[in-house]
């Protein structure tokens, strides 16, 4: 029989003994101070991405080891957005990797915030980077992070699928009606069974990118917003008549789909992204070939495209092996033999020594070429964002997304992303 | 025991006392030592970040500067979030409905598994299992799996003429999803009830059923009030439990609560808050005000159980 007092003090134990067993975590770490072959410094590096990007990391990852045998690499990968909870856990706990792949978006967050090691202090040869690039990876004079490539915004497409739908290839001078037209083609020729592609007016750098072509600025120099409520009304407006249609995918299924995109699971025609994506679209979607053609613009003298880097590496300020992090960083940007790895998978080389060094054929020749042919529309790299950029962009597709949902106005959008923008911007003030 | 002590102290007073308090000091002293690595532990990492997280619930902290103090900012700014108001709401209605039908499910298993028959053994651990797998990461992963695009249960339904496509991207059936995965996982509260129900005397229901009383009324008569101590223990448990739903929604959301917020449970959306946003001292406001509200909920339950909560040898 149960009676009060036996139960409760059964209680007590059981829950007391709980707390007990999951207080006891265990926890080791190790630290080398010199390296020898015998007896190699160990460095952690991580990235994000996909398993194609993760095979052409370990390679590369092999090949520094064989070449530098007093070090050791250990990699590990995420992808893009679990990646940025785990290091700012990291970052609280003071125990960021030693060396990690970056994103502009979150240069400053860190960069700024005493995160991240000044690369000047250290050996890594930036002789062989153009000089336009090689701010974008710097805050007030230091240098945080150094750019591995660079890419550009394209319009992907899938010429085998445009054939079946007997839709020609489009040469990318397009305004953003003769866009929205063709994505609608798509999803009427096909009967909805491919759609145009993915809502490209929730992606925040194609928004920056129109106001790019209309000649706004995003951040003003003070840290503030460079655009007012009915830009991003206007913009979101664009697309207005697309949604719901089969010339945009269902936001249903992209969550379906995610983590790969609708144009990687063949389920669109095209899609609007940095064409860095090539090797990974190439290995989610089975194509055979993929395309790249400029963003729609209403004034085709003015793309609004620039270069960014694609990819920073960076080191922690609190490494305690400087040397080897910057020896492992100098391989990764500036050897040859790294670029025949990659190709154009993290972005174009940004180092020329890299880039000279590796032969690009099919379809990482589409991504150079590509580059090359818009050189004349090239505008400069953005400075690193504003601090907190990188919940900006994710509340940016957040509320995207919610539109695409029907869960709220285009109104209501805008102002739900002004509040939170303008409490992150005193936030940080 | 009881008689020689007292036989002892009438003829003594004072030396047997001195003894026993040196015995109790020595006792006391044996105990502390054994509670030691339980209570150190206990105050470097519950105490020590309960009181630091408290601070903490009053700054505007971002990890890596110095927190600055704010004062009740971070209270009253909670209750003009929309963000945080949907967090509330996914997590009440979660509890509401998830708790109740989990609870029923593993009442309703625990008295198949009561009665004596082959395979009892094979039942109850099969019963059991979803329940000690379930906290993982891996359950997470296969649920998505199964209530996905053209996962198990859209083609099952299809076959019945229902299409509701997947579940995960539908911002209307993930709820239901939820619920059903909590009450999949019924195993812990189910041998728990077991163990209760164990506890029933026979002769009760045998008494019962000589005078006539059904399978009904011999659970409202005699299986509910026997078990309510057990049925009121895991109420709390698992409504405490409930409230803080984490890895599942983290996994099957992608970290992000989606789609359209209807999985953006209340941990889930302070979880973000800290480390998405590095609004520390936001976060730690919402960790105490929910720490509040399950303070409250526990007192009013155990307030309201002495209507319906019996136990033995209490008086009527």
């Amino acid at each position: 029989m149960i009676n009060r007092r036996n139960f409760l003090t059964t209680v007590a134990v059981g829950t007391a003994s709980a707390a007990a067993l999951a207080a006891c975590g265990t926890g080791s770490s190790t630290s080398g101070e010199t390296g020898s072959a015998e007896n190699p410094v160990n460095i952690d590096y991580t990235w994000w991405g996909n398993d194609d990007r993760a095979e052409r990391t370990r390679k590369a990852i092999a090949l520094f080891e064989s070449k530098n045998p007093d070090i050791k690499v250990n990699g590990n990968f995420t992808d893009f957005a679990g990646y940025w909870q785990k290091r700012a856990t990291e970052a609280a706990g003071g125990g960021l990797p030693d060396v990690m792949q970056w994103d502009l978006s979150y240069l400053r967050d860190y960069g700024q915030r005493n995160q991240l090691l000044d690369l000047g202090t250290v050996k890594i040869n930036t002789d062989a980077f153009d000089k336009s690039l090689l701010p974008s990876g710097q805050i007030r004079g230091k240098t945080y992070g150094i750019p591995t490539s660079t890419n550009a915004f394209a319009v992907y497409y899938d010429p085998a699928k445009l054939a079946s739908l007997g839709i020609a290839e489009p040469d990318g001078s397009w305004s953003y009606k003769e866009f929205n037209e063709f994505l609608t083609q798509v999803g009427s020729k096909s009967n909805g069974a491919i759609f145009g592609g993915t809502d490209y007016t929730g992606v925040w750098w194609m928004f920056n990118i129109w106001l790019r072509q209309n000649n706004i600025e995003a951040f003003t120099e003070d840290g503030k917003l460079g655009f007012t409520k009915d830009d991003m009304k206007k913009w979101w407006n664009t697309t207005a008549g697309l949604r719901g249609t089969p010339a945009i995918v269902s936001e249903e299924r992209v969550t379906q789909l995610a983590p790969k995109s609708p144009f990687g699971s063949n389920v669109t025609a095209t899609e609007v992204t940095w064409d860095n994506f090539m090797a990974g679209y190439l290995s989610d979607s089975g194509a055979k070939e993929l395309k790249l053609v400029p963003v729609p613009s209403d004034d085709q003298d003015n793309l609004g495209l620039f270069l960014k880097p694609s990819m920073l590496m960076v080191a922690s300020a609190k490494t305690k092996n400087k040397d080897a992090a910057a020896r492992f960083i100098d391989f990764m940007v500036n050897d040859p033999e790294v670029g025949q790895i990659f190709k154009t998978s993290r972005g174009v080389p940004a180092s020329k020594t890299q880039r000279d060094g590796t032969t690009f054929e099919g379809t990482d020749k589409l991504v150079v070429d590509y580059e090359k042919s818009i050189e004349k529309y090239l505008k400069d790299a953005p400075e690193p964002p504003i601090v907190g950029f990188g919940t900006l962009e994710a509340s940016f597709k957040r509320i995207s997304s919610d539109l695409n949902y029907g869960k709220v106005t285009i109104d209501g959008a805008a102002d739900a992303w002004f509040k939170e923008a303008e409490d992150l911007i005193k936030q940080n003030a | 025991m009881t008689q020689s002590p007292t036989l002892s102290r009438r003829s003594t007073p004072s030396a047997p006392t001195l003894r026993k308090s040196k015995q109790r000091g020595a006792d006391a002293r044996a105990g502390y030592t054994f509670l030691l690595p339980w209570l150190l532990g206990f105050i470097a990492l519950t105490v020590g970040p309960m009181i630091s997280s408290l601070y903490l619930s009053f700054t505007n902290y971002n990890l890596f500067e110095p927190p600055k103090w704010i004062g009740l900012d971070n209270y009253t700014t909670l209750f003009q979030d929309e963000r945080f108001l949907q967090s509330v709401g996914v997590t009440v209605s979660y509890v509401v409905f998830g708790t109740p039908l989990k609870l029923a499910a593993a009442l309703a298993v625990a008295m198949l598994l009561n009665s004596k028959r082959k395979g009892q053994g094979f039942y109850r651990s099969a019963f059991y299992a979803p329940s000690l797998i379930g906290a993982s990461v891996s359950i997470a992963i296969v649920w998505k799996a199964i209530f996905g695009d053209a996962g198990p249960v859209d083609q099952g339904l299809s076959f019945f003429g229902i299409n509701l496509g997947g579940w995960v991207g539908n911002p209307s059936m993930t709820m239901p999803m939820f619920v059903l995965l909590t009450v999949w996982q019924f195993g812990a509260p189910m041998v728990i009830f077991l163990a209760g129900l164990k506890q029933i005397p026979a002769d009760l229901y045998e008494a019962a059923s000589m005078d006539g009383a059904g399978p009904v009324r011999k659970f409202f008569n005699i299986t509910w009030p026997m078990l309510s101590p057990v049925i009121f223990f895991n109420l709390l448990m698992e409504t405490i439990h409930a409230f803080q739903i984490f890895a599942s929604a983290y996994i099957i959301s992608n970290g992000e609560g989606g789609p359209a917020g209807s999985t953006l449970f209340y941990t889930l959306y302070l979880y973000l808050r800290g480390f998405s946003d590095f609004r520390m001292g936001y976060a730690s406001a919402m960790a105490w005000l929910l720490v509040i509200v399950v303070g409250i909920i526990t007192l009013i339950f155990f307030r309201t159980s002495k209507s319906w909560v019996h136990y033995s040898g209490d008086a009527k």
